[in-house]
């Protein structure tokens, strides 16, 4: 198929050879044959082949025009327009050059900049119908989502209509072990009938079935293919392997696809949820560890699922009272604007600033086509006269800016096809279903509407100008001072004025996501990851079944780590700050005050440390005093809180020594009393501001929380700098402790720090660059109208010299022509810009969207580089000598 | 050179037909064809006789063939074809018509108005 076409394609420039021969040897039969008439009537043969010649005309039109009339398609038609404008574009290929790079640069940045948002927001989810699938969240009167307990989940599950099916879907991170070193894995617990809801095809095996969900089913495991890749070597055999899941052991029925996304591409493992077996099927205040996902069931709204929903949820608050508390509505999200929402107006803005720079380049290059048209007239009123339609000349003039900006375009695309690595490294992780990212159709498609567009953009400014000026006019007067020399500078300070504002508006943008940026990353995060090593790991499940055994395992971490020089403290955590996928919280009252109503219970992150975390972590502890050893369950139950709390809820007093009731466990809350104050910390990302915090000694951890610490903790480690080779050492001393730990990837605290800027760098440094680059590219058009003004109007210039003019005057004269473009193009930008601000409001931080300063300095800068330029341009006009400018004409 | 008439538009094709239609002719041939026939009155742009040439073969009214010149040397000829010959003869009879009639008109006298 592929062959037959490309055999058709040969034999059609075979035949065109053909063809090209055959004319040129006809006409040149024609002219011997003209010569031997000459030669009989007496010339000589050398003048009789002259003459032949003369007489015979243009061979070069002539053989066109036979081309011409022997008709060729539409491609032989195009390849001769092509042949025709690389001819035109060889002679200035200073231009040519310019051309290509601006083009290419910008068509490859928003090629690429289109590629992560195809990548991200465009391709279609793994799930069929995403948009009839929904996330449900239990609000809380301090958070919008929260987890339901499983009878909760239960009770929608048999209760609702709406959806054609509801999954529960929790959090699962064991230890993963087969007869390799054990591990911890990111999973979720998940109901069976999701497969079929999200109609998930697995990449081997099976997936979960209805079966998988009953009591006393049989233990399955599915595997992420990341997983499968990593540990098995992508072998086929692995379906039917027995693992160890926190030490209960699974079979392997599956592997995921690798798109699988649910909650996110992190997913390595799914076990079904078994509901109906779990012993806190019927306990209603258990704990809150499940969100539900559904499948809207045709023809119904996400509203009046919703709706469904929330009358269902008031019925069980009716039934329940004491349970669910604090529970005050639904949060309900497509899954879709789940994993893209946050993500999607950064996106965009970048796209949008990478095409607004090709807009830049393009206009720039119809500025320098606009001026080659207007040099060019006398070339285009010569072939006007020799036959050139009006429609042969604009297609000539459109066809050479297709072929800059396919060359540019392709180069564009190339660049971006080797650049996809360097890009993927600029973009931050943790962007969602970045791991898909390729250059696929839809990119490609794309690239060449871009071209297109780009060579229209570029082309149609002097297609236009030739349309309306008079090309015999042209002719006469030697292509100078026609009207269409009028027409097109001022079409070029339209096209300048635009550019600025162009510029101005990227600039702004760019500005004010400086200045966010500037304002978090000072933001404390309330510690000091200077030197802070952490690594995570999860104990197994046998022979760590209370706190002792726990403390038992940190004290040897401890004195080991004590004994390596470098190491200043350690300490264990159950979650450490800037973690934004961990989620721990309780509720809490003040022992002599409770809350007018249930659901204004306060709530506070909750977590769990040994004495030495305040002081490895930098957090300054301000009032009261720090656990110490004796802070043990033998003792009474003491906390230390973030001054937040304090200020939130012991407003009119000191909150050492106070009383609180914790609701940390299954059963009534627990007093305790607060015996120091530390200061906030940012818990989930810099943005957040800082909430309330309380922390608990590990020795007097309730005997609930030993399976969840179990699960997934922190060491944490303060070095004095210097230590190299630490993620070993701690990984190494843990397993020398008891080789039966899952160790987690260690990481140190300042790439959290890193991380949570991680995405706002990435699109600061892109719309940086971005308007440099359109700051660049309308600084030099301004350049290019001005100088070509100065040039135009040379002999202008020449006479006011001449009739006594200072040069002082002639730059004040240039300097105000500047100025107006200058002024007509920053009062466009500012206007568009705020017209825009609020679409970037959401990226911004501490900093009003409208922020005068910004878009003072901005505009500052903008007027400054530009009058830079304009000075450049005027130094040609400084070294006009009147006398042989006046000479010259 | 005053007897030299321009051509009219549109008659080009209409003599490189008729001075085919007496036997095959190149390039050249044809040109000295036209001129002999129209008694040395009319005379044709030499290169612009190729292009039209390239629009009657392609509109299937002549066909070619290479072949040897009379004094030896290799041209390509031109030859009528069915479709040509009917050609010619519909041009013909059309430019008879039309020009009659033209003629008609030209020689009108005032009377007759």
């Amino acid at each position: 198929m592929i062959a037959a076409y490309l055999r058709s394609i040969a034999r059609r420039f075979l035949r065109r050879a053909k063809i090209e021969r055959e004319i040129e040897e006809e006409l040149q039969s024609h002219v011997q044959l003209r010569a031997d008439a000459l030669e009989r009537n007496g010339v000589e043969r050398a003048e009789a082949e002259r003459r032949a010649r003369i007489e015979f005309g243009s061979r070069v039109r002539f053989k066109e025009e036979c081309r011409e009339a022997m008709g060729g398609n539409a491609i032989e038609e195009a390849t001769r327009d092509v042949r025709f404008s690389l001819r035109s574009l060889r002679k200035s290929p200073g231009f040519s050059v310019v051309a290509v790079i601006t083009l290419a640069l910008g068509i490859g940045a928003t090629v690429a900049t289109f590629s992560v948002v195809n990548t991200v927001l465009v391709r279609p989810f793994a799930f069929s119908h995403p948009e009839k699938l929904l996330w449900i969240y239990s609000q809380r009167s301090d958070n919008p989502r929260t987890n339901f307990s499983l009878p909760e989940y239960c009770d929608y599950r048999d209760q609702i209509t709406s959806f054609e099916s509801l999954a529960g879907v929790a959090s699962f991170n064991p230890s993963f072990a087969d007869s390799g070193p054990p591990e911890r894995v990111q999973g979720v617990r998940m109901s069976a009938s999701a497969f079929a809801m999200l109609a998930v095809r697995p990449f081997l095996g099976r997936t979960l079935i209805a079966e998988d969900d009953r009591n006393g089913a049989r233990g399955v495991v599915l595997i992420s293919y990341g997983l499968w890749s990593r540990r098995y070597g992508r072998d086929q055999a692995v379906i039917g392997r027995a693992v160890n899941l926190n030490g209960e052991t699974r079979e392997i029925v599956g592997v995921l696809p690798v798109s699988f996304a649910l909650p996110n591409l992190d997913t390595e493992i799914v076990v079904p949820l078994q509901p109906d077996a779990d012993p806190r099927r019927n306990v209603r205040n258990s704990v809150n560890f499940l969100r539900m996902v559904g499948r809207l069931k045709p023809n119904v709204t996400p509203q009046q699922a919703h709706a469904e929903l929330e009358a269902i949820r008031q019925n069980l608050q009716r039934q329940y009272p004491g349970a669910y508390t604090g529970k005050i509505g639904l949060t309900v999200v497509p899954l879709t604007e789940e994993i893209v929402a946050n993500i999607r107006s950064v996106l965009l803005t970048i796209f949008c600033a990478a095409a607004a720079v090709l807009l830049v380049g393009c206009v720039n290059l119809a500025g320098i086509s606009l001026s080659r048209a207007a040099a060019r007239q006398r070339e285009l009123a010569v072939r006007t006269a020799l036959g050139a339609t009006r429609g042969q000349l604009t297609r000539l003039l459109l066809s050479e800016s297709f072929v800059l900006a396919l060359v540019g375009g392709s180069l564009g695309i190339l660049l971006e096809v080797w650049g996809q690595r360097a890009l993927l490294r600029l973009v931050p992780t943790d962007l969602p279903r970045i791991e898909s990212f390729s250059i696929d159709w839809t990119v490609l498609l794309f690239a060449c509407a871009l071209i297109f567009l780009a060579a229209f953009v570029c082309g149609i400014a002097p297609a236009w100008l030739l349309s309306r000026s008079d090309l015999r006019e042209a002719l006469v007067s030697g292509g100078r001072g026609s009207t269409g020399g009028g027409l097109q500078s001022r079409l070029r300070t339209w096209l300048v004025s635009g550019q600025i504002a162009l510029a101005l508006v990227l600039l702004a943008n760019a500005g004010l996501l400086l200045r966010s940026f500037v304002r978090l990353s000072s933001e404390q995060a309330g510690f000091d990851p200077n030197g802070v090593e952490t690594i995570r790991f999860s104990l197994p499940q046998t022979g760590y079944d209370d706190v002792g055994t726990i403390m038992h395992f940190y004290e040897q971490l401890h004195s080991r780590a004590s004994a390596v020089n470098g190491i200043k403290s350690d300490a264990l955590i159950s979650i450490l700050p800037l973690a934004p996928k961990s989620i721990s919280f309780v509720h809490f009252t003040r022992a002599d005050r409770s809350p007018a109503r249930p659901e204004d219970t306060p709530s506070t992150n909750y977590r769990i440390v040994t004495p030495d975390y305040f002081r490895t972590m930098g957090i300054p502890l301000l009032e009261g005093r720090n656990f110490t050893e004796s802070d043990d369950a033998e003792h009474p139950p003491v906390a230390i809180v973030s001054t937040i709390v304090a200020k939130d809820h012991f407003s009119d007093r000191s909150p050492i020594g106070q009383r609180i009731l914790v609701d940390d466990t299954d059963h009534d809350p627990r007093p305790m009393q607060i015996v120091g104050a530390v200061g906030p910390v940012k818990q989930t990302n810099l943005e957040t501001p800082a909430k309330a915090d309380i922390y608990l000694p590990l020795r007097q951890m309730p005997k609930d929380g030993v399976p969840w610490l179990r699960n997934s903790a922190y060491w944490v480690v303060k070095t004095s700098g210097g230590a190299t080779g630490l993620e070993r050492l701690l990984r190494d001393t843990i397993q020398n402790v008891d080789p039966n730990v899952a160790v987690g990837p260690a990481r140190p605290m300042s790439d959290a720090v890193t991380a949570a800027l991680a995405a706002r760098r990435f699109s600061l440094l892109l719309i940086g660059s971005f308007a440099a680059a359109a700051l660049f590219l309308a600084a030099a058009g301004l350049y290019a109208v001005i100088s070509y003004g100065i040039q135009q109007r040379n002999r202008e210039i020449g006479l006011r010299l001449a009739l006594g003019a200072t040069r002082a005057r002639i730059l004040r004269m240039i300097f105000k022509e500047g100025a107006v473009l200058l002024a007509a193009g920053i009062l466009a930008g500012f206007a568009i810009a705020l017209g825009l601000a609020r679409l970037v409001a959401s990226q911004m931080y501490g900093v009003n969207e409208h922020d005068p300063f910004s878009f003072a300095v901005v505009g500052l800068l903008l007027s400054v580089i530009s009058f830079l330029a304009c000075a450049i341009a005027a130094r040609r006009a400084m070294n006009i000598d009147p006398i042989v400018s006046l000479r010259s004409e | 050179m005053s007897e030299e008439a321009e051509l009219l538009p549109g008659t080009l094709d209409l003599l490189i037909l008729k001075a085919v239609s007496l036997g095959p002719l190149h390039g050249y041939a044809v040109l000295s064809r036209i001129e002999q026939i129209s008694g040395q009155r009319l005379f044709v742009e030499q290169g612009a006789l190729y292009p039209a040439l390239f629009r009657l073969v392609r509109q299937g009214l002549l066909r070619t063939e290479w072949g040897k010149s009379e004094n030896n040397r290799r041209a390509k000829f031109y030859e009528l074809t069915a479709k040509g010959r009917r050609r010619l003869q519909e041009e013909t009879d059309w430019w008879k018509r039309a020009s009659a009639a033209v003629s008609t008109a030209l020689a009108a006298r005032p009377q007759q108005a």
